[in-house]
């Protein structure tokens, strides 16, 4: 159906890429591809689409082959009459003002009669349970919701392979469970399904799964924290008392109330839209909110000072290199911190590179750096730590988070990453109606009735592994 | 209506009940575009225009749309009168601001009314590529999500302090090189933005020579009518003493 012989690309703007591959993609198959941040995972998902060499300038080698035709020799259209692709990013693939009209889009571009067009329509709405929403603009909708439509948009078009790109790294546990639900439908369809993602895990219950890994480069250790200039070591405490948040209809906190000591690392888990990332934004001052917070400690209560990593990097840099970017408006810059935040965060190597050009994970880490040069007071806030990074680089970054805590500083993460979750000290589950558990990761995760309040499916995998027989 | 992170209401853009909600949008386009032209009227007809746009708004339930329109431009409008009236004189300074009046009012008509699948279609009928028209009305759509994006910019780098709130105007002078930290970003994004949907489009097929496109716009009677009605009345206005 699809198969590469050597295929490798270099973008032009930074030389990284695919390294030569070749792979083989079969109908009635669910093929996973993984591979660590930079393996070129996205670029080989390209080629095998016909992006690149279509869409993208750069050095290619080797060949793509698409049911017995090379996809250089065919235009895009013809590709995508055989091919579908899902991309990354939910929100950035909606193209029409409502959903039924994201499904019509690739319908029209068959060319098919209107009665077709309707029939399909009415087809892959039920299908994939879009029906009740299909007046509602695309962005209204949750994550989970527009994968869904994205993957309904090009499967109504009836492709002989699907090729989706980290598909569920945006997703919650519950959504990304039923996100593969309707792929094993495809692939039980006799459809060729071809996933490159990271979160491999969530595949691992589905049967006769063909596994290729790219191998990339390793990113570093973190070991220490030495050299990390931080606030002396002194007891406080983070108190979150009435909180309310409204946005009109919608009550995301109401009446909040938590307390959060130094010195520990805290997971907030719940659905999209329960106002975890709300929450953090009330705590750094971002949010209008009503109620109070403050820090207490035995010196008297003041204003939190924490530093807040956002979901995504690309809103804060824009410097013309690490160095540069990391020392912006902070005045006589402590070089020793400085220097102990590049090692820690494996950010050495890049000190001159424009930041624009790193890769996600590396531009999720100098996110970091940049908080952290600031010295934050009381600790940090990271929304969505984990999204797009591969295991090695969670394992670095939760080392370090750990060496934060450590050191007496709050840390505090919203996450849909149940591994990483289960890595922190305390883990508070949040719901419509406010915080439904709080513990120990390992009592909260063994709270069934918890988890179906919160609309959270453990999955299979997860609690195999991270709970035993408890579960 | 959507209701952004930061709390914040996005605006209201379709008036669903409007009546001339259902109206054929090359018939709204028209009289839009007519409308714009009576700008060139002197200032006694153009407020008579005025007065007559404004009942026919409100009839179609579009005014309370059309006035947020022109409150927007209200310091554009203060500083024009002012200045006009000083420099000229008062006649020449109603003149000025009726005319930008109207202009920000007329078009309210038809993007009050009209969604962006309308507005593709309005422009492949008026022959417009479909490349063209799919790209302006996929721009339109996405309006609402760089308000969104350049709070959360703005958000993010106040955070890590390479923006300073404040309301000294002198200090707002020199935190001009504030603006590099947020446009910067914005760019970024919004290319990264065009860039997905870009790929999105083509990996369904956006540019088969294929397409049949599955709405149809229908020119109706009522439609007819509203277009030789505002062409009747501009006509007036224009030819007659």
């Amino acid at each position: 159906m699809l198969r590469t012989n050597q295929v490798s690309f270099r973008y032009p703007q930074n030389g990284h890429g695919l390294s030569p591959f070749s792979l083989q993609i079969s109908p009635a198959k669910l093929t996973l591809v993984t591979g660590s941040s930079g393996s070129g995972k996205s670029t080989l998902a390209r080629c095998l689409m016909g992006l690149i060499p279509h869409l993208y300038n750069g050095e290619m080698t080797g060949e793509v082959w698409l049911d017995g035709e090379r996809t250089a020799d065919l235009s895009m259209w013809q590709l995508a009459q055989k091919s579908g692709m899902v991309f990354q990013n939910p929100s950035a693939q909606m193209l029409a003002p409502t959903v039924e009209d994201e499904i019509i889009f690739g319908l029209e571009n068959l060319g098919l009669e209107r009665s077709e067009i309707s029939e399909r329509l009415e087809r892959y709405l039920t299908q994939f349970d879009l029906a009740e929403m299909r007046s509602r603009s695309p962005l209204t909708l949750s994550g989970g919701e527009q994968q869904k439509l994205a993957l309904a948009a090009v499967v109504a078009r009836q492709p002989q392979a699907l090729i989706l790109d980290e598909p569920l790294s945006m997703l919650d546990t519950t959504a990304a469970l039923a996100l593969i639900g309707y792929l094993e439908e495809q692939v039980d369809d006799g459809k060729a399904v071809a996933i490159f993602e990271h979160r491999a895990e969530y595949l691992a219950g589905v049967e006769g799964v063909n596994l290729l890994d790219l191998n990339g480069t390793p990113a570093p250790e973190i070991t220490s924290i030495e050299g990390l200039n931080l606030h002396p070591r002194r007891k406080f405490s983070l108190e979150i008392e009435g909180v309310t948040v409204a946005f009109g209809d919608h009550t995301p906190l109401k009446n909040l109330s938590l307390s959060l000591p130094g010195g520990q690392m805290v997971a907030i888990v719940g659905r999209n839209g329960v106002g975890k990332t709300t929450l953090l934004r009330v705590i750094t001052g971002l949010q209008k909110h009503s109620g109070d917070v403050k820090i207490s400690s035995p010196a008297g209560t003041a204003a939190p000072d924490l530093g807040m990593v956002f979901q995504n990097p690309d809103l804060q840099l824009f410097n013309s290199s690490v160095r540069e970017e990391i020392l912006y408006r902070i005045p006589d810059p402590d070089l020793v911190h400085y220097a102990a935040l590049l090692d820690a965060l494996g950010l050495r190597a890049y000190e001159a590179t424009p930041p624009l050009l790193l890769s996600e994970g590396e531009k999720k880490r100098l996110a970091l750096a940049l908080v952290l040069m600031r010295k934050p007071r009381h600790g940090v806030l990271l929304d969505e730590p984990s999204l797009g990074q591969d295991s090695h680089h969670k394992a670095i970054l939760v080392g370090l988070l750990r060496l934060l805590a450590d050191a007496g500083q709050l840390v505090v993460i919203t996450t849909h990453d149940l591994p990483l979750a289960s890595q922190a000290d305390r883990l508070i589950l949040l719901g419509g109606e406010g915080v439904i558990a709080d513990g120990e990761p390992a009592e909260v995760f063994t709270d069934a009735h918890a988890w179906g309040k919160a609309g959270i499916k453990l999955p299979g995998w997860f609690t195999d592994q991270h709970l035993g027989a408890d579960v | 209506m959507r209701v952004s992170q930061s709390g914040r209401t996005r605006q209201v853009v379709l008036v669903n009940e409007s009546p001339l909600r259902r109206a054929d949008p090359r018939a709204k386009l028209f009289i839009s575009l007519v409308a714009s032209f009576v700008v060139m009227l002197p200032l006694e007809r153009l407020a008579i225009f005025i007065v007559v746009y404004a009942l026919f708004l409100t009839w179609a339930r579009l005014l309370p749309q059309a006035a947020r329109q022109i409150w927007r431009i209200k310091w554009i409008l203060l500083i024009l009168f002012v200045l006009d009236w000083w420099l000229i004189d008062l006649d020449h300074a109603l003149l000025i601001c009726s005319r930008l009046i109207l202009l920000s009012g007329v078009f309210t008509l038809f993007f009050s009314t009209t969604t962006t699948r309308e507005l593709s279609l309005t422009l492949e009928y008026l022959r417009l590529p479909y490349r063209y028209a799919f790209s302006l009305s996929l721009a339109f759509q996405s309006l609402g999500l760089l308000d969104d994006e350049w709070r959360a910019i703005r958000e993010a780098q106040y955070s890590r302090g390479a923006v300073r709130e404040t309301n000294s105007l002198r200090r707002m002078l020199s935190q001009l090189n504030d603006l590099i930290s947020l446009t910067v970003p914005a760019i970024v994004l919004t290319t990264k933005r065009a860039w997905s949907i870009t790929e999105a489009a083509y990996a369904r097929g956006f540019d088969s020579p294929h397409r049949r496109p599955y709405y149809a716009l229908s020119f109706s009677w009522i439609d007819g009518y509203l277009a030789l009605g505002a062409s009747l009345v501009i006509g007036c206005l224009l030819f007659l003493n």
